[in-house]
């Protein structure tokens, strides 16, 4: 009787917790439909009163209006281009520093790390001056590489993958290295594929990171052709055009992109999210 | 499967960013127009090569006006470098033209300032920029200053680019700031006998203001059915010439004659309870405290207000969207702010050009040498009549056509000088809005959003002029 009625009760919670759960669910997604619907109105059609929860007509005049006035393509090439070179980049000198890190014994590689890893209590801002100097004495100003290279080693990177490094047994580098492997093939072949799920984590979460990256992109990206997806977006949001159609097109151009990715990569994001919740 | 996804999402990310890449390296590596690989260099040719970098803010569109086909911010200049450049014996010159965003314009200009390389030319309103002539990063221009200028340019406007000694800003137009009201609306709110005449600057007292702001918000919503009486915002420091107007409406002076900042007594402590009173009893839009003055005005545009802040180029682009069919159609009409003592208040803004220091010669002369151009030839003089000339010869040239010229011109009297002149006014810009988000969230007192701006805003002020290089 009393398993019945705990039955009951369990039943109940999850009913209601399920609701709460939608309920936030949806109020979260609302801003995204409103801006996605919105963009397929007319101008007049968003500021009504009360509102069409469902575009009455829909027109994609504000998506030809924003790719036939911005150049926005080549925006969101730029955009893929730099985010998705530099996250390449940074997968790969990361690992190689991780890997290091967590396996090579050698003199003062504690301490080194940890002057590494405190360069993250350090905010970009504080380093946008002398960087934009290093860029420009490369030649790296108005050009998408001055976007990428400053984004291609970083003490996160190295800080997460090698925590997967350390939970990998230190037993199977030696098994490879008593069957003649070298240091490369050890790296590339054994501890590599045991790390897949950080490297996929890294990989979505610095995209994102790089795909967000206005500042810097704002002051590298100078000429209209050289901005990317967010800063263009940013531009065009303070355009002073009275049509809000045509903004919420603009937006949703450059929320797009992030949501096809995170659609595909969503596992090795929220496992990204959740590195070092549960200690194993 | 998921590795498969996993490896075609990266071979897909591959494939586009190569295909970016290739073709984003032709602009990349173009060394023409970025402000710091500008330069003269040796030219084959018998003039030798310069290239200058202008950044301007969205101001009017066109050359002449936003009628024009593909009119956008740069056609002006765009077509003046050409121009220029053709005519130009000196150098070989290449002037690249780049818009930036009003909120983007400090950002930009500090981090290339501090990398040494500023833009040649700015093309803003003088109160955004004085800041940088107190830091000694712009070239004097009075040498390019001659005397049919002086002549045709009052010396009110010259006073307000002259900075020390010299003249730092070639002025070009400027920017009454009024109010804007939508007389459709105030029809449909019973408040026919306060609207002005179309060519008219109405002068409302507080009471008639506050009586319309009750009538606007009564108004019957079948015609309007989404509106609200006045614009009211506080996101970022966009506009807020009219919310230092807003602190005066009570007779606060604002500075001393020391350049210090005096709003903590009680008639700016009123000023900002009236601002917390309307905005509390539903007069305003609502969010003010997230609301910018581009929302602001496109909700005006969008018949979403009644009253809004304007100016000059904002008054004519919002006509010119209306004959364009991009915002909806009404009876746009202007006012000045409204004060307790009942003289208005108005102010302008002088808009014109500022040269940086480069550090190249040849690339300064050019600059200057373009400066000089576009501000005096009687061709592109006539471009000033998208806000209101400087030139009396171009003022009179369309007095008829433009009657709000002389309207602004009226109203002259009522202008308020709203950056005292003080070093630091950019920063100083920075302190005002978080004080009146405070203010508009509750999590200050009027007294206290004051009291705190005045602190803070003394302590800019103080340090911007220990820093000056004018002395």
């Amino acid at each position: 009787m009393q398993q019945v009625k705990a039955k009951k009760q369990r039943e109940s919670f999850d009913v209601l917790s399920n609701i709460i759960v939608i309920f936030f669910a949806v109020l979260n997604l609302f801003p995204l439909y409103w801006l996605f619907t919105s963009s397929l109105k007319n101008s007049s059609d968003v500021v009504k009163m009360p509102p069409d929860w469902w575009p009455q007509t829909f027109t994609f005049s504000n998506y030809v209006e924003v790719f036939n006035s911005q150049p926005a393509l080549r925006w969101t090439l730029n955009s893929l281009y730099v985010a998705g070179l530099s996250t390449v980049l940074l997968v790969i000198t990361s690992s190689m520093a991780a890997y290091a890190f967590s396996k090579l014994r050698f003199k003062g590689r504690n301490v080194l790390f940890v002057i590494f890893v405190s360069s993250l209590m350090v905010p970009k801002e504080v380093m946008i001056v002398p960087l934009f100097r290093i860029a420009q004495d490369f030649g790296l100003v108005n050009n998408l590489h001055g976007m990428i290279w400053p984004n291609v080693a970083t003490a996160f990177g190295v800080f997460l993958l090698k925590g997967f490094f350390d939970s990998a047994p230190d037993a199977l580098r030696e098994a490879a290295r008593i069957d003649g492997a070298g240091e490369v093939r050890t790296f590339l072949q054994i501890m590599l594929p045991i790390v897949k799920p950080g490297i996929g984590a890294l990989f979505i979460l610095n995209f994102v990171q790089v795909w967000n990256d206005y500042l810097w992109q704002l002051v590298i990206g100078q000429d209209k052709e050289m901005k990317t997806l967010m800063v263009g977006i940013a531009t065009l949001m303070q355009d002073l055009n009275p049509n809000f159609a045509y903004k919420m097109a603009g937006a949703t151009v450059a929320a797009i992109p992030m949501l096809i990715i995170f659609l595909l990569f969503q596992q090795y994001f929220t496992r990204g999210l959740s590195i070092g919740a549960v200690k194993e | 499967m998921k590795k498969q996804v996993f490896t075609t999402g990266i071979i897909f990310v591959l494939i586009l960013a190569i295909l970016a890449g290739c073709s984003g390296n032709n602009g990349g590596n173009k060394n023409a127009g970025t402000p710091g690989n500008t330069g003269g260099s040796a030219s084959g040719g018998s003039k030798e090569k310069v290239e200058i970098a202008v950044w301007l803010t969205p101001q009017w569109k066109g050359v002449l006006d936003a009628t024009e086909e593909n009119a956008d911010y740069d056609s002006f200049f765009k077509h003046a470098a050409d121009k220029f450049a053709k005519q130009y014996d000196k150098y070989d010159v290449k002037v690249n033209v780049q818009v930036v965003a009003g909120d983007q314009r400090d950002e930009l200009l500090n981090v290339n300032l501090s990398g040494g390389t500023p833009p040649d030319v700015f093309f803003e309103s003088v109160f955004a920029m004085g800041d940088y002539a107190h830091r000694g990063a712009l070239l004097p221009l009075t040498d390019i200053v001659d005397d049919e200028a002086r002549a045709d340019i009052a010396q009110g406007y010259w006073d307000n680019v002259t900075f020390g000694d010299d003249v730092y800003f070639y002025p070009f137009a400027h920017n009454p700031g009024t109010l804007a009201y939508n007389a459709d609306m105030f029809k449909a709110a019973g408040l026919e006998n306060m609207i002005g005449g179309e060519t008219e600057i109405k002068t409302w007292t507080l009471d008639q203001y506050e009586q319309i702001l009750e009538g606007l918000k009564n108004m019957p919503k079948d015609q309007f059915s989404n509106a609200y009486p006045m614009a009211l915002y506080g996101l970022n420091n966009q506009g807020d010439t009219w919310n230092l107007a807003y602190l005066r409406m009570f007779g606060n002076s604002f500075f001393d004659e020391n350049g210090s900042i005096v709003l903590d007594d009680e008639k700016g402590v009123k000023a900002a309870e009236w601002l917390k009173k309307i905005y509390d009893a539903g007069y305003t839009n609502p969010g003010a405290e997230s609301v910018s003055s581009n929302d602001a005005n496109a909700m005006f545009q969008n018949q979403q207000l009644g009253i809004s802040f304007t100016n000059a180029v904002l008054f004519n682009n919002a006509k010119a969207d209306m004959a364009a069919g991009k915002a909806p159609k009404f009876d746009i009409r202007l006012a000045n702010i409204p004060s307790e003592g009942g003289d208005p208040l108005t102010f302008t803004y002088v808009v014109g050009a500022s040269a940086f220091k480069t550090g190249d010669a040849k690339r300064e002369e050019a600059a200057k040498d373009f400066i000089r151009y576009f501000s005096t030839d009687t061709d592109f003089v006539k471009s000033s009549k998208n806000s209101v000339p400087v030139r009396s010869s171009v003022a009179e040239q369309y007095k008829s056509e433009y009657p709000f010229f002389a309207a602004y011109d009226a109203n002259a009297a009522y202008m308020f000088a709203f950056t005292g002149n003080v070093p630091g006014y950019s920063e100083l810009r920075q302190v005002l809005f978080p004080e009146l988000q405070a203010l508009y969230i509750g999590e200050k007192t009027p007294a206290q959003a004051v009291k705190d701006y005045q602190a803070k805003g003394n302590e800019v002020i103080a340090k911007a002029r220990e820093n000056s290089s004018l002395k």
